[in-house]
């Protein structure tokens, strides 16, 4: 590899070319027909010859030589009209805006295409859509804002990764997340730290620094990604420089942030008055206690205290949250000339989360440049450096999660006496944690590249990059003497993880036109590598709390490090040809090779067909003036997902010691034939504009199957294997989305507005007849002829008017209460949304503006694992939800609540008791803002200003009774989606900020 | 300049991409080897039996569940659960579902270790014959036979149930699983007979190829230990006693001076065979393990089990077995009359699985049980060394079973043999009779749903 890498650089090296003979010199000005305002950053090219050109300044002023033989000039500019002009010494041009969006330039594949000429499905984000708002990771910008892009925070915990589904689930047990490709670059998104629930390593990536993100969502569009493209595409641009004046921009933002929701528990009162009814009515009565006496049984079952008789009345809810904050400086130089131009930002970003102990910053560097050697020859390379600092709180189900403090009963204090922290509460009082504890999680992460063209002639042009991804994790966690995971002597912990991965890419781009015909090709070749060393060490017996490092440990009790890796090399294609402006066909592949294929099975091949047909070019249609676009398209192709582990083909034997003694036990069973999983993705959609392209917007078929799932066959295990991963399942997505963009109002009131609204129908086809359950306690199944993930479990009957028993349905649909219910599971919910979306509305007035998102979910169903605990009828002392003080009693028959009956498991098992309604309505972000005008400005040499003030999920509509609808306790396994344990809330962020631009 | 030439190396360079990497593609891990190097000499033959031993003392075998799963199922006027696992708590309270990660989990790694065992039989030609081929064949034998015999009185009706060549016991599999094809093979579950005769079967070749010594593993007298409780089981009393005093009068082996230092010291004189562990490697400080689920000290234990009152007092004010091995709550749950086991205090301790006194204990009862002579010494003296150990009155003579059975209650409690000490000598738990199908656990529904051919135990489904 390394000769490649050699030989790449002498490419670079020895591309150096002749510069040309100028001898014509033209200036101009440029600015807007609307308002006559200079542009900045216009591109001024001589037609035919697009090698030559420069770019307005911040005055709109140009200066361009052109060889004597130039006759045209052309005037480019994003969001205006193109312009052509005759050669002339001084070129004034007044540039019209242009509502065509369907014009606009989108990155795709090995290239970028006219959003036009697009046979394929791309969702476009662009960075003016999610500038000024506090998102602490990219992904977030696409939420609500991307049709088929379905995305779940989890929870508030800052620093925790996101679910991100592209079009429905398209894998069972392979990956479900899409790939992300950074400058032409796959990095690395995986969790890469040692927590049960995933961090985030695309955190490091600072929003500030992206131009737009595009998700390639259908074949056509994505299968150039070939055996990584199942789950979607989403390719990632940053910001480049542009020539004219250097700019200076500075962004600051703060604010702070609470919890959306705090639940709602009871205080010591109501405990009280529940826990005596349950202790009367228990089984247990007269027998663990004194008959009737809640005093004796909280002395003989709670907590060993004498709390029941005192008047405490602790909001342990409120304890596990804290007033968090957000604050971000950004700084960006932008600028350059013909030659070279460059884009340079760093910024900080610091977070304190809503929940106590949790907080997240990062301080980012970029340096983005390219230059043009010579007319033909450009360079250029995108460097990025970035630093996070994540203080994590536990997993969900751990007693250290800050809101497990929910369970512990009102009646019981945090503090005693000596103010010290209570250690006497019914389950850990985890606030010792956050003074005793920590868990710190340190990223440094460098995602960069090297790249360069070289044009043999106008139309042929040779790409090379060589990126890099490395990223350094830094987990160190020290728990204290005092706290339940470091009693008694103090437990340290740290763990290093060098993740490291390059990438090159070499490719031949053609693009010609003649006559009615336009022909565009790229192919070439792609290797990436990529290696996972991790080394840790714990240990315990610390003499204080002041020393945390292990090197203070008495004894090092544990230490490991392990190695991973894989590879892939790959060749691509595409090609596209369209007739006559009206006609596309396009094609492209990939065959990829990868050491995670069986050795029967190295190379997949993926290809895709597609075409498009614009009907508003046609004459019948031309003549009809209110239609100004009208495109329909198809796409089918293949292709694969080979997030398969890296070594599922294997049989493998491990190491597993016995106490101080090394042994060997078989770990994997493994199959040769092992191969990606493969995809057929068949799409169909039309894009339109109206009135001017004023309505303008995007409809979409999609009919996704996936087949050879690599399922983790449940095997018997009496032969020794539990599972084999076999490429056995299918399964089916089927879907449409739809988006749609309207100005509204173009006059000096402008509003805009832009909805879109998806649906996934997700259904197992295959499964061999394995059915995947998500556990004892959780409701999540996967199962032939239903959705992923469906609810499966007992189904809870209401409660019994006549004695307050729970029933449960038996199989033959009569009622029957724990003791005789039959055993019978069915079909209790589905986690799968009907549909969901988002809707926004852009607003602007002279300096005013306005931008209000929201995002919406429906027909959902979330299961609140905690209700075994929380939401029970005083089964035991946790302390219970408000709605349970609506128990059963002889006066109160008709309720949901059973009977009180304390320890005796009144209803208190898994069932659909605690299945809700997840649908929600959020709006999840609101920015107003008022630019200030230019001539207070030019006193204070500032170009541009810009104050504004923005909230984040100021609202949220919702049925569910939990904390927060949008949850996924990604502890309880990729089986058990809409899951929710004790997950926090998001937070809701009111921030100021300010923009200049000098 | 020279295009010409410029395209040239540009074209190399391209051509040099797309066939130079091609043996990158292999990756081989690093922390795993592969199967068919990984059982070749005499020492990775021993790393394998080492393998099952860490196998049998995880969480779900010896670890925690062959534990505390027979302490929970009899746990009326003995202890009270307390925990918030809801695996535990259903087994507690006699309500399992065929999902009970227990029941699960044990089933799954208990044949695990069987697959281990199988394979060290099948690769154990590659040894040439002698003392080493002979310990680890005994070894496999002794894993796969004890194994066996959990599951088989775990997962089927009691041997004292009767109907044993009918009633279902489990499925024997004795081929080592080496490939997709075989990992994959369905069986059938065997009646309780074959299953016990399996046993035997196994247990004696155990006794015969494992030598009287080898340290921190099982010996010959672990096998035979496990033999006489085997058939104990069965209500095979001669046979019992013979191996019960095979043990005692061969083995070199003693009780300890005090009833604590079998469990506070490692591989006690009084030790017969135990799962080996220390401070980095053993079955769990937090969600497994002994001291996990049992003790209550500061910054060890979940408190889960909680001795009742009327429990410790059938101890007497003099027995050091109240005194020693029970205290008070100081960890989670802490109270003063919040009372736990004494034995597992400590992550890192090693886990007793058989020793010495429940070898007299065994030989005093099938002596009463069967017609003179006494084998070994009398019930009485047998008795009597238990009762003197631990600083309890001794008995002038004992005459009766029951006297054994409760001394055999306060001497082994908390140490796993409840439940089948109940079902053998056919006493209920609480309202469920001996031979309950709710004191049996479920076939686990993964097992079913996998393997069709598997009946499931009645009263699940």
């Amino acid at each position: 590899m390394k000769k490649l890498l050699l030989s790449y650089f002498l490419m670079c090296f020895l591309m150096v070319t002749v510069l040309y003979a100028q001898n014509k010199t033209i200036t101009g000005k440029v600015t807007s027909a609307t308002d006559g305002a200079p542009l900045p950053g216009v591109s001024v090219s001589v037609k035919g010859n697009t090698s030559i050109g420069s770019q307005t300044d911040a005055s709109g002023n140009f200066k361009l030589s052109v060889p004597s033989t130039a006759k045209t000039l052309v005037f480019r500019y994003i969001g205006f009209k193109e312009i052509e002009l005759p050669v002339s010494t001084t070129v004034n041009v007044k540039l019209a805006e242009d509502l065509k969006a369907l014009s606009e330039v989108v990155v795709v594949g090995y290239g970028t295409q006219n959003k036009q000429d697009l046979t394929g499905s791309v969702s476009r984000v662009t960075s003016k859509e999610f500038a000024d708002q506090p998102i602490s990771t990219f992904e977030t910008a696409l939420q609500g804002r991307a049709a088929g892009v379905f995305i779940n925070s989890g929870s508030g915990k800052l620093g925790q990764g996101l679910t991100i589904r592209v079009r429905g689930i398209s894998s069972i047990s392979a990956g479900q997340d899409p790939l992300y490709v950074i400058d032409g670059q796959p990095v690395v998104s995986q969790a890469l730290g040692s927590a049960t629930e995933p961090d985030n390593p695309l955190a490091s990536i600072a929003p500030e620094d992206i131009e737009s993100i595009e998700i390639l969502k259908d074949a056509a569009a994505a299968s150039i990604y070939g055996a990584r493209a199942s789950n979607g595409v989403v390719l990632v641009t940053t910001k480049s420089g542009k020539a004219g004046k250097t700019k200076v921009n500075f962004t600051y933002f703060t604010g702070i942030s609470n919890p959306t929701y705090r639940g709602d528990f009871l205080n010591s009162a109501e405990y009280r008055q529940l826990f005596t009814e349950a202790i009367k009515n228990s089984s247990l009565n007269g027998v663990g206690w004194n008959t009737d006496d809640a005093e004796d049984a909280w002395l003989q079952y709670g907590a060993g205290t004498d709390d029941w008789s005192k008047d405490y009345d602790t909001k342990w809810t409120d304890l596990s949250f804290q007033d968090g904050g957000i604050s971000q400086y950004n700084i960006s130089v932008n600028g350059g000339d013909a030659k070279t131009r460059f884009f340079i930002s760093g910024g900080y970003n610091d977070q304190t989360g809503i929940l106590i102990g949790n907080s997240f910053n990062r301080s980012n560097g970029r340096l983005n440049v390219d230059h043009s050697v010579s007319n033909k020859f450009k360079i250029g390379t995108n460097i990025s450096i970035a630093k996070t600092k994540n203080n994590r709180v536990s997993s969900d189900n751990a007693f250290t999660n800050p809101l497990q403090l929910n369970a512990i009963p009102p009646i019981q204090r945090a503090r005693l006496d000596d103010g010290e922290l209570s250690d006497e509460t019914l389950y850990y009082n985890n606030l010792i944690d956050l003074e005793k504890a920590t868990a710190i999680s340190s990223q440094l992460r460098s995602i960069s590249n090297f790249n360069a063209k070289y044009n043999f002639s106008s139309d042929l042009s040779i790409t090379g990059d060589l990126g890099f991804d490395i990223t350094q994790l830094d987990e160190e966690n020290y728990n204290g003497k005092e706290t339940l995971d470091g009693a008694p002597t103090g437990l340290g912990f740290t763990r290093q993880v060098n993740s490291s991965s390059y990438n090159t890419n070499i490719y031949l781009s053609y693009l010609k036109s003649f006559g009615k015909h336009n022909i565009d090709l790229v192919g070439g070749n792609s290797f990436q590598t990529t290696t996972l060393k991790t080394g840790s060490s714990t240990g315990i017996g610390f003499p204080n709390d002041k020393f945390t490092k292990i090197a203070s440990a008495a004894i090092v009790s544990g230490g490991s490090s392990t190695e991973t890796g894989y590879s892939f090399l790959s060749y691509f294609a595409r090609g596209n040809y369209k007739f006559n402006n009206k006609y596309i066909v396009g094609a492209s592949g990939r065959i990829d090779g990868s050491s995670r294929f069986g050795k029967n099975n190295r190379y997949g091949f993926f290809p895709s067909v597609s075409a498009g047909w614009i009907i508003s070019e046609e004459n019948f249609i031309k003549s009809i003036s209110k239609i100004s676009f009208l495109k329909l398209r198809a796409s089918y192709g293949l292709t694969g997902n080979s997030e398969i582990g890296n070594f599922p083909s294997l049989t493998l034997y491990s190491a597993l010691p016995y106490a101080d003694k090394a042994g060997i036990v078989p770990s994997q069973i493994g199959v040769d034939d092992l191969k990606w999983e493969k995809s057929k993705k068949l799409d169909f959609g039309l894009d339109f504009g109206f009135f001017n392209n004023r309505i303008s917007g995007e409809f979409d078929y999609f009919n996704n199957q996936t087949e050879d799932l690599l399922l983790s066959f449940p095997l018997p295990a009496i032969n020794g294997f539990t599972s084999i991963v076999r490429n056995v399942g299918k399964l089916e997505n089927k879907g449409l989305e739809f988006t749609l963009t309207t100005n509204n109002l173009v006059g000096k009131f402008k509003w805009s507005t832009s909805f879109n609204i998806s649906t996934y129908k997700n259904k197992i086809l295959a499964t061999d007849g394995s059915i995947i359950n998500g556990g004892s306690r959780q409701l999540g199944r996967i199962a032939e002829g239903n959705a992923y993930g469906y609810f499966y479990g007992p189904k809870y009957a209401g409660v019994d008017p006549a004695n307050g028993d729970a029933l449960f349905f038996n199989e033959d649909g009569t009622t029957a209460n724990d003791s005789d219910w039959d055993g019978y599971e069915q079909e209790v919910g589905d986690p799968n949304p009907e549909f969901y979306g988002g809707f926004g509305n852009t607003f602007s007035y002279k300096g005013f503006d306005l931008n209000i998102q929201s995002q919406f979910v429906y027909g959902n169903d979330l299961y609140n694992i905690a209700g075994f605990f929380q939401s029970v009828n005083g089964d035991y002392y946790d302390n219970q939800t408000r709605d349970q003080l609506n128990y059963w009693t002889p006066t109160n028959t008709i309720t949901n609540i059973p009977q009180p009956r304390f320890l005796d498991g009144n209803g208190a098992f898994k069932s659909s008791r605690w299945v809700q309604d997840g649908s929600y309505f959020r709006v999840k972000s609101v920015v107003l803002g008022y630019k200030i005008p230019s001539n207070i400005l030019s006193k204070l040499k500032v170009d541009n200003a810009r104050v504004y003030i923005s909230g984040q999920n100021l609202l949220t509509f919702t049925n569910y009774k939990g904390y927060d609808p949008e949850v996924n306790a990604t502890y309880t396994g990729r089986v058990n989606l809409g899951h929710d344990f004790y997950t926090p809330p998001q937070a809701r962020t009111i921030t100021f900020g300010v923009n200049f631009g000098f | 300049m020279k295009a010409n030439y410029i395209n040239k190396i540009i074209l190399a360079v391209l051509l040099f991409g797309l066939v130079s990497c091609d043996s990158e593609l292999n990756f081989e891990p690093r922390q795993s080897i592969d199967a068919t190097t990984a059982l070749e000499t005499a020492q990775d033959i021993e790393s394998a039996v080492v393998g099952a031993y860490a196998i049998m003392g995880g969480g779900s075998l010896y670890g925690t569940n062959l534990n505390v799963v027979p302490e929970l199922l009899a746990s009326d006027t003995y202890f009270s659960w307390f925990g918030t696992f809801q695996s535990y708590r259903q087994i507690a309270l006699k309500t399992m579902d065929a999902n009970n990660a227990e029941a699960s989990r044990t089933w799954i790694n208990a044949y695990r270790a069987i697959n281990v065992a199988n394979t060290i039989l099948a690769n154990i030609d590659k040894i040439s014959a002698g003392a080493t081929k002979d310990r680890l064949t005994g070894e496999a034998y002794f894993i796969r036979g004890s194994m066996f015999f959990e599951l088989v009185r775990l997962y089927g009706l009691p041997f004292s149930a009767g109907n044993t060549t009918t009633n279902l016991g489990v499925p024997i599999n004795l081929i080592a699983t080496t490939d997709d094809k075989l990992a994959s093979s369905l069986g059938a579950r065997k009646t309780v007979a074959e299953v016990y005769t399996q046993v035997i079967a196994d247990l004696n070749q155990a006794v015969t190829l494992i030598p009287n010594s080898n340290p921190t593993r099982a010996t010959k007298f672990s096998a035979l230990a496990m033999l006489s409780r085997v058939y104990l089981q069965q209500g095979n009393y001669t046979a019992a006693r013979a191996a019960a005093d095979n043990v005692i009068t061969n083995s070199g082996k003693s009780l300890t001076g005090t009833v604590g230092a079998p469990f506070l010291n490692k591989n006690s004189s009084e030790s017969l065979f135990e799962i080996q562990q220390n401070d980095q490697n053993n079955a769990g400080t937090s969600n497994d393990g002994l001291a996990t689920f049992y003790a209550s000290l500061q910054g060890i234990g979940r408190a889960d089990i909680r001795i009742l009152a009327s429990f410790r007092n059938l101890y007497e004010a003099t027995d050091k077995r109240r005194s020693d091995l029970i205290y008070s709550a100081v960890g989670a749950r802490a109270g003063s009359t919040r009372y736990h086991t004494g034995k597992w205090i400590a992550f890192g301790s090693n886990i007793l699985v058989i020793r010495l006194s429940e070898m007299y204990l065994t030989r005093a009862e099938c002596n009463l049980r069967l017609s003179l002579p006494f084998v070994g010494d009398s019930p009485t003296n047998d008795y009597n060394l238990v009762r003197n150990r631990a600083g309890a009155t001794p008995a002038l003579l004992v005459s009766s079973v029951q006297t054994i059975l409760n001394e055999r209650v306060l001497e082994l409690a908390f140490e796993g043999s409840r439940i089948h000490d109940l079902k053998r000598v056919k006493v209920s738990t609480g309202t469920f009779p001996y031979d309950s199908p709710k004191l049996v656990l479920p076939i686990p529904r993964r097992e079913i749903d996998a393997n069709a051919s598997l009946i499931q135990n009645p009263g699940y489904n």
